[in-house]
């Protein structure tokens, strides 16, 4: 085998490897950790450029890549529940007042669920659990195994999401 | 629109990755698939070619800036630092210059903190096996401190905390070492990574033995066997057979011990491992002088010590040949005793081994000779002499 050919061979298999892999590291990253999203996709491109500098050394990497982004995700909470204060649980319930002015433009069930439509997964589940289901953000915050603070800011994004493109949708029909 | 449940659960069909990182990571990919290939034989090749003194200065060629150079200056420090520790740390110095200078968009974060911290971790092993505990230390702190931002490098983590254990052993604060050896083989087992998972607790073992507690690290020995044999690694098998001969040795499990170094010395046998046999045949000769069948014993260790002084060994035969003064002791032969010390030391002089060695060697010929010497203090010479290794400056201390 040429050099040329060593090195094509490598790269396909790199991409193997990252098509294969993505796309569970980041599953075990929000399900499993209830890493947020962005912050889970993060996560596990580093995992998979780290594993680079490791390829000859791995010998089992599926193992290898699942244990590099569990202790990857538990170190993304420790650094983060180190930054999030936690807040009194009445300030938490206090209405956003971005909030407030979305669900005005939100007025009933059906636009709300057409609007639910609109968004990501993860922004559908928020909002289901909290206008649908009438979950408090604390509670909100327990299911996803985050922060108080950051289920808040979570509500709060989603909605803006839902803001926007419901208003787009608006527009296009 | 009807309250259709479908509308909320979560949707958890595939991700589809962001092209601008799939390009990143093939871009990396490429680049350290590149250097690997282009510094194989460049780190060797400078090195040779330049006189010790000078490998500082490599610090500023161009072709060692990059990770493959930086893998392969790695080698080289583990390579030497058996043989020729100040070559190894003079490697690994170079190493963290070259790493350390490296431009911090020269690779993704992580990648350059994977590489730089190798570089600290090398130093920390280069500076142990030169007995510079505490600096040896430091370097695995900044190795550590390298790492600590990024949770996706917690195997990496794991590599220096069991160098760390390993420095903190041969620093003799067991109870450090221990709870990090735990740690690290707790990550590594995380990992799917069974043969650092092994070394770890190999690790564990020796600390165990080396507290006195035998029969534990015994045991620790024993529950790698079979993650060894599944794994494939004969020389760890070997090893771990070596020394489980070795505590069993310490627990006069004769029978245990003699099937184990045999499985050991077959093993190293097939790998061609001609010095690490003489070991286990060494261990040998010592169990069967434990057993009191002094003679066998005395003949068994004249055999181990004739292969070392053919490989030209000097050393090595004569601190087999310590074992068997001690054992010519044991039967109370004591001019055969004090001529067999006489002659180490005149093997040493000839071969112009350490001074301070030929002063501890002196010294206990005339202990002999004085009828004042014993088992201890054929052990405090031959513990001496192993100190030498490290610190060649030490000074031989009369204690038994």
């Amino acid at each position: 085998m040429t050099f040329l050919t060593t090195q094509l061979h490598d790269d396909r298999q790199f991409e193997v490897v990252y098509a294969g892999y993505f796309d569970l590291l980041v599953q075990v990253a929000i399900h499993k950790f209830r890493v947020p999203d962005s912050e889970a996709e993060t996560l596990a491109q580093d995992v998979l450029i780290s594993y680079l500098r490791k390829s000859n050394d791995v010998v089992d990497l599926r193992p290898w890549l699942i244990g590099a982004i569990c202790h990857a995700s538990r170190h993304y909470w420790r650094l983060n529940s180190r930054i999030v204060p936690t807040e009194m649980d009445t300030e938490l319930e206090r209405a956003d007042p971005a909030s407030m002015r979305i669900l005005d433009s939100l007025p009933n069930q059906l636009a709300a669920r057409e609007a639910l439509e609109c968004l990501n997964p993860r922004c559908r589940e928020i909002l289901h659990m909290r206008y649908f289901e009438g979950c408090t953000v604390n509670e909100v915050a327990e299911r996803l195994g985050v922060k108080p603070k950051y289920a808040q800011k979570l509500i709060a994004k989603c909605l803006r999401r839902a803001e926007a493109l419901y208003g787009d949708k608006g527009k296009t029909q | 629109m009807s309250d259709d449940p479908k509308l909320v659960p979560f949707d958890r069909g595939k991700r589809q990755p962001d092209p601008v990182k799939v390009a990143e990571f093939a871009a990396t990919a490429r680049k350290l698939q590149l250097e690997r290939e282009v510094s194989r034989d460049v780190v060797a090749r400078l090195l040779r070619e330049t006189p010790y003194g000078h490998w500082p200065k490599l610090a500023e060629r161009a072709e060692l800036r990059n990770s493959g150079a930086l893998d392969e200056l790695s080698r080289e420090v583990v390579s030497r630092v058996d043989r020729v520790p100040l070559e190894s740390l003079a490697v690994a110095e170079l190493a963290t210059a070259v790493a350390s200078a490296l431009p911090d968009d020269a690779y993704p974060h992580v990648v350059l903190a994977q590489v730089r911290a190798q570089s600290w971790k090398d130093r920390g092993l280069a500076l142990c096996y030169l007995a510079r505990y505490s600096d040896a230390l430091a370097a695995l702190d900044r190795a550590e401190q390298i790492l600590a931002p990024y949770g996706t490098l917690a195997h990496d983590r794991a590599i220096v905390l069991l160098a760390r254990a390993t420095t903190l052993q041969e620093a003799k604060r067991y109870d450090e070492s221990i709870s990090l050896l735990a740690e690290c083989k707790s990550i590594f087992e995380d990992h799917g990574d069974t043969r650092r998972q092994i070394l770890a607790a190999i690790a564990e073992g020796t600390l165990l033995h080396r507290m006195g507690h035998f029969r534990e690290a015994r045991t620790a020995y024993l529950e790698q066997l079979t993650k060894a044999r599944q794994l494939g690694d004969r020389t760890t098998l070997a090893g771990l057979h070596n020394n489980i001969g070795h505590s069993s040795i310490e627990l006069g499990d004769y029978q245990t011990a003699n099937q184990h170094l045999d499985e050991a010395i077959q093993l190293f046998t097939e790998l061609g491992q001609t010095m690490r046999v003489a070991g286990s045949e060494l261990a040998r000769g010592r169990m069967f002088v434990r057993m009191g069948a002094i003679e066998q014993g005395i003949t068994h260790l004249h055999s181990v010590r004739n292969q070392y002084l053919n490989q030209n060994m000097v050393e090595e035969a004569g601190l087999c040949g310590l074992d068997i003064v001690e054992a010519q002791l044991a039967r109370g032969a004591s001019i055969e005793a004090e001529a067999f010390a006489w002659q180490i030391v005149r093997e040493f002089t000839a071969a112009h081994l350490n001074a301070r060695a030929i002063t501890a060697l002196g010294y206990l010929s005339e202990a002999i000779a004085a009828r004042k010497a014993s088992a201890a203090t054929v052990e405090n010479v031959r513990v001496f002499i192993r100190s030498l290794r490290r610190t060649p400056e030490a000074e031989f201390v009369a204690s038994a």
